[in-house]
């Protein structure tokens, strides 16, 4: 095989776009106006990004930038790597390196004094910030397995959030995160849903429910007080697939659960996550906590969604500063509640088809779920397989780390995308279930670029299918 | 034994314990003035657990996948690290308790242990200098470290039957490299040990949070073994 001489790869050289930027500041938008926003302003960005990074680098990222061995066990971890494993470049050690490198020559000791001994470096001017800018955004979804592989402990998947959020505050950003992150800022979500949209999208929902069941008892509840549940949800099922909320709301129902979604706060989903915006992290994570004191509920359940997931029960009480005073959960978790209790009965033979299961990221890696979408799907499937390797140690579907938004690296992800592509091929299944919207059209794309025959469902939908609807519910 | 090695062994060896004591301890405060973040969720885990996982880690070959699949590495790595303790302990039990050399059945052991950590240094200066990835990510320092203790180790076997009457130059070379060692560790790639405690301490408290170590105890395995599992 021909060995790749090292260097950067493609997408390395890719140029800042501020195009969107622009217009955003001649159209005088309100999160650029007021700040929270920050746009691309030509000039001394190295030396921002240099005070950046020594007042924001945390304990925990201190000694992950300290210390990598180089030992190179990481590489075979990354599906980046899997996939061109002759280009140095794509490995999580030399990613990482990248910031590492200006961290030592600019706050480590040895670096200071010895720069070329250690291979420290710095950056000095805004080609070396967009280059870097490339470097975290477009060659890693920050999926966290080469943090599970590393003997040190380096959590690289946190130093390229933590890079990425340095850029973001300097708006040296790929163009699909500044617009992501302006529609979440300004509107509360990130599809930039309008509040006519959302209410009349979940009535559809909600009709297309009363004529399924057959019973006007059904209902999408809209700002209810005092209900056990709140429920949030992702802007894509809105958009794009409203079905899973009335795949949702048809679960709540039959179980009797007494639930509502707020008419704000219901975006569960967080962009500060991959742009490494705490602050935007923050704001969306607040707003769903305060929709839940406000409505005065007990549990705040979150749709299926792998970032949104890790954003609203994990990362965001600490990016709020807000400490939890209510349990966050999965819907996941809350079905598997329910086919525990037996408050919902249901009927594997209706998901015949075979069935196997996609850990997202966020929710395995980041989070504490594994076990619980296996034990609803053995409920709800006749023929559930794993795929190999799995939970913690499954590979992304490629989407990851905001990746779907960013266009400019598309042709390197799906090249990257083999290795899921062989491993989704490998189950032999007709279906791959995975609680995670992103998930979703990361898999659909690999899917249809690697001509699989297969097709992307989610736990709500197989639970939905196999559902038995007792009499009393239906007219 | 010459006066120069007496003191070598002694006064020179505390002198740049001292200095490595001294720079660990700014290394702490230094580590120490970067501030943490408060977890502000209920725990799906245990901290304490997570944190012990994680920092047992080094001794669970299976618990990662990287190492896992390539247990010849990790023996490698328990080698070295075998031949590192022994030389550090050669150099306390020469000057302190020269006795122990006596027994021709511990120098052997020593001199092996040593020997063979030895190889697997030299195995790694050739794994790096002919990996691409591992070429082009090394720096400077992780080509000198390696090579020191490559020679160190050298020394070391040599030194351990403690006979300076029948030549001083092993020793000499062992201690000189050791008093260089400590002066030199806390400023090169080989001070990780420092942070090891660290780096596995924060990421195992914060999954141990969430529970997503250590692995639950249904022990389910994530990777296939065989063709019929992976078809």
């Amino acid at each position: 095989m021909k060995r790749r001489k090292a260097g950067p790869s493609g997408v390395v050289e890719a140029p800042l776009d501020v195009r969107t930027q622009a217009l955003a500041k001649e159209e005088e938008r309100p999160s650029v106006k007021d700040g929270r926003l920050k746009t691309y302003e030509p000039g001394d960005n190295a030396a921002r990004f240099l005070d950046l990074l020594g007042r924001r680098v945390s304990r925990s990222l201190a000694v992950s930038l300290t210390a990598c061995v180089h030992c190179g066990l990481c590489a075979e971890s990354c599906h980046y790597f899997l996939a061109r494993p002759d280009d140095p470049t794509m490995t999580p050690v030399w990613k990482a390196d990248q910031v590492r490198k200006i961290f030592k020559r600019h706050i480590d000791w040895t670096g200071r004094i010895a720069p070329w001994w250690v291979k420290a470096g710095t950056v000095r001017n805004d080609e070396d910030l967009n280059r870097l800018k490339n470097i975290v955004f477009g060659t890693c979804s920050a999926c966290r397995r080469c943090t599970y592989n590393c003997p040190m402990g380096v959590d690289t998947g946190l130093l390229v959030r933590f890079t990425r959020g340095l850029l973001t505050e300097l708006g040296i950003v790929p163009e699909g995160v500044f617009n992501v992150s302006r529609d979440q800022w300004e509107t509360g979500n990130q599809m930039a849903v309008t509040e006519q949209d959302y209410l009349e999208t979940l009535e559809w929902m909600r009709d297309e429910l009363r004529t399924e069941l057959g019973t006007d008892a059904v209902d999408i509840p809209v700002d209810k007080k005092g209900c056990d549940v709140l429920y949030t949800i992702n802007p894509r099922e809105i958009k794009f697939d409203p079905r899973s909320i009335a795949h949702a709301a048809k679960i709540f129902h039959v179980a009797g659960e007494s639930w509502t979604l707020p008419k704000w706060g219901w975006d569960q989903t967080n962009f500060g996550l991959f742009s490494g915006d705490d602050k935007l992290g923050a704001f969306v994570a607040r707003n769903v906590y305060e929709a839940a004191e406000r409505l005065r509920v007990k549990r705040i359940v979150i749709s299926e969604c792998g970032h949104g997931y890790r954003s609203t029960r994990w990362e965001g009480y600490t990016w709020a500063g807000y400490d939890q005073k209510l349990p966050t959960e999965s819907v996941v978790v809350t079905l598997k509640r329910y086919l525990e209790t037996g408050r919902i009965s249901v009927d594997p033979s209706r998901n015949a088809e075979a069935v196997t299961f996609h850990d997202s990221c966020n929710i395995a890696r980041s989070g504490d779920l594994v076990e619980e979408p296996r034990e609803v799907l053995r409920r709800v499937c006749a023929d559930f397989r794993e795929m190999f390797p799995n939970r913690r140690e499954n590979f992304c579907c490629t989407g990851g780390g905001g990746l779907l938004s960013m266009a400019e690296y598309r042709p390197l992800r799906l090249e990257v995308a083999k290795i899921k592509a062989d491993q989704l091929r490998a189950t032999g299944a007709k279906l791959v279930c995975t609680m995670c919207h992103n998930c979703i059209d990361g898999l659909a794309d690999v899917i249809k670029h690697y001509k699989l025959p297969m097709r992307v469902v989610q736990v709500l939908e197989l639970v939905s299918n196999a559902l038995v609807v007792p009499a009393k519910s239906e007219k | 034994m010459s006066e120069f090695l007496r003191i070598l062994e002694n006064e020179v060896q505390i002198a740049a314990l001292v200095f490595l004591a001294l720079v660990y301890a700014g290394r702490l405060i230094w580590i120490f003035r970067f501030k943490t973040r408060k977890d502000r969720t209920f725990a799906a885990g245990s901290e304490g657990a997570g944190a012990g996982y994680s920092l047992m880690n080094i001794a669970m070959p299976g618990a990662m996948e990287s190492t896992r699949k390539r247990p010849g590495f990790y023996v490698q790595f328990i080698i070295f690290h075998a031949g590192v303790a022994a030389a550090i302990a050669g150099t306390f039990i020469i000057p302190y308790a020269p006795g122990v050399f006596e027994v021709r059945g511990i120098v052997l052991l020593f001199q092996a242990v040593i020997a063979a950590a030895l190889v697997v240094g030299l195995l790694r200066l050739v794994r790096r200098l002919t990996n691409p990835v591992l070429r082009e990510i090394s720096s400077p320092d992780d080509y000198f470290s390696l090579v020191l203790l490559i020679v160190w180790f050298a020394a070391g076997a040599l030194a351990v039957p403690n006979r300076p009457e029948k030549g001083e130059w092993p020793l000499i070379l062992y201690f000189g490299l050791t008093a260089f060692f400590l002066v030199y560790v806390p400023f090169s790639k080989i001070c990780h040990y420092l942070y090891y405690p660290f780096s596995r301490f924060y990421l195992g408290r914060s999954l141990g949070h969430r529970g997503a170590i250590p692995p639950s105890s249904t022990g389910k395995r994530t990777t296939a073994r065989t063709a019929k599992e992976r078809a």
